[in-house]
């Protein structure tokens, strides 16, 4: 995620490779005798048992109270309501990723007051798309317990606040999480000597913090900060950080006004913000939602349903400038959709969407698959292994034993999930809830940003050069919140199977019985349109958008698909719509980047979360990339549910069959909306169709869900939709001194490498760029090496691109044009550009079979 | 025994002494092979391998270059910060090594011709070992600044302009050149700890900024961005990255420190530490033990 690319730097680089590539060793290094061979006494700390942990100070107004009451409200018992309040509160640890790491180590910054600034407040989510915490304030509105917003560094006041503000610029502040009570022990659990023992790792690791004002977005106080030196940063200021989050221009020196003050790291901010997984996850209630999106109650908010309005991209970019490569390459997915392998970045274009989670109990299992992983034991044997058997230190017991199965089973049946869009995360329900704080930066420092691909390092005999596989067993002993959070994975399971992950249904949004519901969609969309909706998708659609296959449940043409599991406590339906089976991305023929996703392969970052059996997936043979790019069981896309499909338009993987959504914000410098359509030739439209503002209202979500079919069912009539670079990527290098007037370049070295606006941004992300300096290198020093390697065909171009970049570094971008095809062929990771193909399942039906079927949907 | 002869004498072994390749420090390291993905992840290698404060005692500025720049690796993620450093250090830059014998910088300026290889006919390798010389570090101010005692290079090179000032270190006159923020940050190679971070980036707002040349250190020159971590007191050991590009090592060395707080370390392992030490835990090993 960095300037790699376009920066005289790579030039540097080519010579450092050209060189480097000369010297290949030949033998591995042999290592020196082994000294101080470690024992096995690891000194993972055991914290204090319950009554002896720290408790939190308690605050003037209880930030838990509205969680309890929502709990009540829905009829959440402990274990539910406790994984509730990890999943809309835990941070995990990650406050230090997202202040520290992410900024400093992959070199992005995020301008958090930007994002949270109070007196934005109600611009907030037409904005970020994030949602508004009921329970906090605008310092100095009526009612606010914060008079200024001095008091609150410019931040929205909120419960617990009184507690935490007293500890920004200081040590010994207790985690409110401290205080959480846990729910029951589980006497079937393993670790629980039959529900006897809690062995459960302190809660204070989950790190709660208090809100920022936008759910899911947590802070904690700054014990670093130094109120004199961001005073002197911020001009005296405290009710702002316009000072931290200022562009340098002041200075006068042009390539400044491309510079954050924010990159400077000797500056400590007030506030460590961390992110729940509720910070995508939250969103408003498509049964209940708000009057005003801006000021949401908490009766308008879910934790299930996926925010689909989230510019959680933009967010964490916010401190980079738009003419930055980085901003460009990643901050440009559609609302709701966010690029969750752009931090670990594989270096292909695949964002998606947030994933709903409804009706999680009807989800397919995948009897049978090949999983290797660490499973719960009780005891490891006296010879064994640590790195197969390994008993948390200070505990009774409190084992994991590594192995392959084919047995595992979820919630009591035997099988597994396939969660990821592809059908990664496969391994089992709990790990996959395991992985979400991973994606949003727990334990990173500790288990996993040393597995990233460094895009800097071009030695392939150096640490960072690709990916490598992170190591669960090492993240369980060394990270301190991963063993909080792996401790409480059942409760947050329970919070996914409890009464707020239960379906949205159309008619009970309108408050309407199912009967009225078909009455005024059969006066909508023509005479019995539901039920002959209903026969339309038993022949067209329940292949794929049935859990309950014809040998189990019948004929799909006499299936009831609204019949109730009358074996479930609240009897919701029990059809998920969707098998959840992988099809060939082929067969689909929607945007097909993301099903080359390769984080779970082999070898690569998140191997140990994907099953042996995904990987063995065989190859789509009519993928156009290179088998290279789409083998290890890549090339499929998982079967969806279609359960209130009324209420997720737009549709598929990245939301890009349908209208294109946006916030129209007040402040105009958030507003993020791109213009996609593009004509035959693939140039942008002089004219685009306007965007539909963010309308959580049911009309407003049942009007999405309309137009959204409309598309989905006439792929022909899709205007085609494609990314583009929307500013000049402007990219400043070489030795530039100021002499008080202007920048003067040095060494006869350009100052400046600029990208014009209109560059396919999917592009930019998916270029190999080291193979690519590798080949070139061995073309124009080692033909024959290239030769062995089977890329002879290749040399005579590469040769002639290294000679043009030698011969005119300053031409790089032009150079790059003209070989664009050749680049693209060889050295990228996706080549499809256009965004809203495919799926044309339904296209040849009936104008009238079409807007049946969208009726019948628009029940479910 | 003539007495000029006696006298010669440890002169002698001195100069055989100096010429002398030193061994490669008596420490383990993890396997590893030629590839990047055969390297131990830092975590398990110091699980498997740490160092005691007796093997930390073995390595010195001068036997780190018989090492490789695997090895070089190990050794850094074996650190912790330590205390944030005060007063002059000498410098020693430390060339990544090729299995060739050769440091690399030598490699790319002998393979390729190019134009950030060679500036203005001098190698890179000598701008190097003279931009990582010397360091006296202003830790109350948060400051770092290179101490240079000869700017002849940098007129060479034509990015000084006029006499810069000199500043005071221990009694002398001397160019303190390059001036760079210090603070406890990310390292570049090992995230499980933090690092000393010198940043350049913002070398302007620093007070005794000279344009020319300060500015090449900056973000409108090659923005120089080091990382030190503690080897014992007194001796630290850095990475050196040109826009987060992996550049050089060098170890910093302050014979004072080293001798007047080395021995309590070596017997107790205890240090004070300004930055996050992470939360793998570690093990330390003393003499004592």
């Amino acid at each position: 995620m960095r300037r790699m690319l376009f920066a005289v730097v790579p030039m540097a680089l080519l010579a450092v490779w050209f060189g480097w590539k000369q010297q290949v060793r030949e033998t591995p290094v042999q290592a020196l005798a082994l000294a101080n061979a470690a024992g096995s006494d690891s000194a993972v700390a055991a914290e204090a048992k319950p009554a002896l942990r720290p408790q939190p100070e308690k605050s003037s107004v209880d930030q838990d109270a509205p969680y309890f009451e929502a709990c009540a409200r829905q009829g959440l018992n402990d274990a539910e309501c406790v994984g509730r309040l990890i999943w809309y509160k835990a941070t995990a640890g990650n406050d230090r990723f997202h202040t520290y790491t992410f900024q400093q180590r992959i070199g992005v910054l995020v301008d958090w007051f930007r994002v949270l600034r109070a007196d934005q407040r109600d611009d907030r989510f037409y904005a970020w798309g994030i949602i508004n915490d009921p329970a906090c304030c605008k310092p100095g509105d009526a009612n606010c317990p914060a008079k200024s917003p001095e008091e609150t560094y410019g931040f929205d006041w909120c419960p617990g606040d009184d507690v935490l503000l007293k500890y920004v610029g200081k040590q010994g502040y207790i985690d409110p999480a401290c205080g959480l009570k846990d729910a029951p022990l589980d006497d079937k659990d393993p670790h629980s000597k039959g529900g006897k023992a809690d062995q459960r790792h302190s809660p204070c690791d989950l790190k709660f913090g208090t809100s920022t004002g936008a759910l899911g977005i947590r802070k904690f106080p700054n014990p670093r900060f130094n109120l004199e030196q961001w005073k002197k940063v911020n001009d005296g200021q405290l009710a702002a950080w316009s000072g931290f989050s200022r562009s340098m221009s002041a200075t006068g020196i042009p390539s400044d006004a491309r510079v954050s003050k924010m990159a400077d790291a000797s500056v400590e901010p007030p506030f460590l913000i961390g992110t729940a997984c509720g910070s995508c996850h939250i969103a408003f209630d498509p049964l209940n939602p708000p009057a005003d999106p801006a000021r949401p109650q908490w009766v308008n908010i879910k934790g299930l349903v996926g925010n689909q309005y989230t510019r959680m991209s933009e967010l964490l970019g916010s401190g980079m400038a738009r003419t930055s490569l980085e901003w460009q390459m990643f901050a440009h997915p559609r609302p709701g959709v966010t690029d969750t392998s752009a931090i670990s970045h594989d270096q292909i274009n695949n964002p998606g969407t947030i994933n709903a989670i409804i009706n999680l109990s009807q989800r397919p299992l995948f009897k049978g698959e090949v999983i290797t992983k660490w499973r719960k034991a009780d005891a490891c044997a006296k010879d064994a292994s640590e790195d197969t058997c390994w008993c948390e230190p200070g505990r009774d017991g409190k084992c994991w034993l590594k192995s392959q199965r084919d047995d595992d089973t979820t919630l009591g049946k035997p099988g597994v999930h396939h969660i990821l869009k592809g059908g990664e995360d496969s391994i089992g329900g709990l790990e996959a809830i395991q992985r979400v704080y991973f994606n949003i930066g727990s334990c990173s420092e500790q288990c996993w940003v040393n597995h990233l691909t460094d895009l800097r390092q071009v030695d392939p005999e150096q640490r960072g050069f690709g990916q490598t596989p992170f190591n669960i067993g090492q993240c369980r002993r060394d990270c301190p919140n991963f063993r909080a959070i792996e401790d409480r994975l059942p409760e947050i399971l329970a919070f996914f199977l409890s009464a707020e992950g239960d379906a949205t249904d159309l008619a009970a949004a309108k408050s309407k019985t199912p009967q009225a519901l078909a009455d005024e969609l059969n006066h909508e969309f023509g005479e019995n349109a539901v039920e002959r909706g209903r026969g339309v998708f038993a022949e067209n659609c329940a292949r794929c958008h049935s859990s309950i296959p014809e040998s189990e449940g019948g004929v799909f043409k006499n299936r009831d698909f609204h019949a109730v599991d009358e074996s479930h406590s609240r009897k919701i339906r029990k059809d998920f719509l969707g098998n959840d089976q992988a099809t060939l991305v082929s067969e689909v023929k929607t945007f097909r980047c993301r099903a080359l996703h390769s984080n779970h392969m082999a070898g690569h970052l998140y191997h140990e979360y994907g099953s042996e059996t995904l990987r063995q997936r065989g190859m789509d043979p009519n993928v156009p990339e290179q088998d290279k790019f789409k083998d290890g069981g890549r090339g499929y896309y998982r079967n969806v549910s279609l359960v209130n499909a009324w209420a997720h338009a737009p549709f598929m993987h990245n939301n890009a069959i349908g209208p294109e959504i946006c916030g129209k914000p007040a402040n105009k410098e958030n507003d993020f909306f791109r213009a996609r359509y593009v004509d035959e030739t693939g140039q942008l439209l002089a004219e685009q169709p306007q965007c539909l503002r963010y309308d959580p209202s049911v009309s407003g979500r049942f009007e999405l869900y309309k137009r959204s079919m409309e598309q989905l069912l006439n792929p022909k009539q899709r205007k085609p939709a494609k990314t583009f670079t929307d500013y000049d990527v402007i990219v400043d290098i070489g030795l530039r001194y100021w002499d008080g007037k202007e920048e003067k370049p040095m060494f006869n070295m350009p100052s400046q490498i600029v990208i014009p606006k209109g560059a396919h941004a999917g592009f930019l992300n998916g270029l190999l760029h080291k193979q690519f300096v590798g080949d070139m290198f061995l073309a124009k020093r080692h033909p024959d090496r290239l030769e062995a390697a089977g890329k002879k065909e290749l040399a005579s171009e590469l040769t002639a691109i290294a000679d043009a970049l030698l011969a005119n570094p300053s031409k790089f971008v032009d150079v790059f044009k003209d070989q664009r095809e050749f680049i693209q062929k060889n050295y990228e990771t996706c080549m499809e550009e256009i965004e809203n193909g495919g799926h044309p399942f339904g296209e040849d039906l009936p104008d009238a079979d079409k807007k049946a079927l969208t009726a019948f949907l628009a029940t479910l | 025994m003539n007495k000029k002869f006696v006298s010669l004498l440890p002169c002698a072994f001195l100069v055989l002494g100096c010429n002398r390749t030193p061994d490669p420090p008596a420490i383990a390291f993890a396997p590893y092979g030629k590839d990047y993905a055969s390297k131990m992840d830092f975590a398990q290698l110091e699980y498997a391998h740490p160092l005691s404060t007796v093997d930390l005692n073995k390595i010195t500025p001068e036997n780190l270059e018989t090492l490789d720049q695997e090895q070089i690796d190990q050794i850094y993620a074996r650190l912790t910060p330590g205390p944030i450093p005060d007063g002059a250090f000498d410098g020693t830059a430390l060339f990544p090594k090729g299995t060739s014998g050769k440091r690399r910088v030598a490699e790319i300026v002998g393979g390729f011709s190019g134009f950030v290889a060679n500036l203005k006919g001098m190698q890179l390798e000598k701008v190097a070992e003279f931009m990582w010389k010397g360091k006296v570090f202003y830790r109350e101010q948060r400051v770092l600044r290179n101490r240079i005692e000869d700017i002849g290079v940098l007129k060479e090179l034509g990015i000084v302009e006029g006499e810069p000032k000199k500043m005071e270190v221990n009694g002398k006159q001397t160019w303190l050149l390059f001036p760079a923020k210090l603070y406890c940050g990310q390292s570049l190679l090992d995230a499980r700890r933090e690092s000393i971070i010198i940043d350049y980036f913002f070398t302007d707002e620093i007070e005794g900024y000279q344009e020319r040349p300060d500015f090449v250190a900056g973000r409108r020159g090659i923005r120089v961005r080091d990382e030190i971590r503690m080897v014992r007191p007194g001796f630290y050991l850095g990475r050196a990255y040109v826009d987060k590009v992996f550049l050089l090592n060098f170890a910093l060395y302050n014979a004072e420190i080293a001798k007047r707080d080395g021995e309590i370390f070596t017997k107790t392992g205890q240090i004070n530490e300004d930055c996050w030490t992470g939360t793998q835990p570690r093990k330390t090993i003393t003499a004592a033990q």
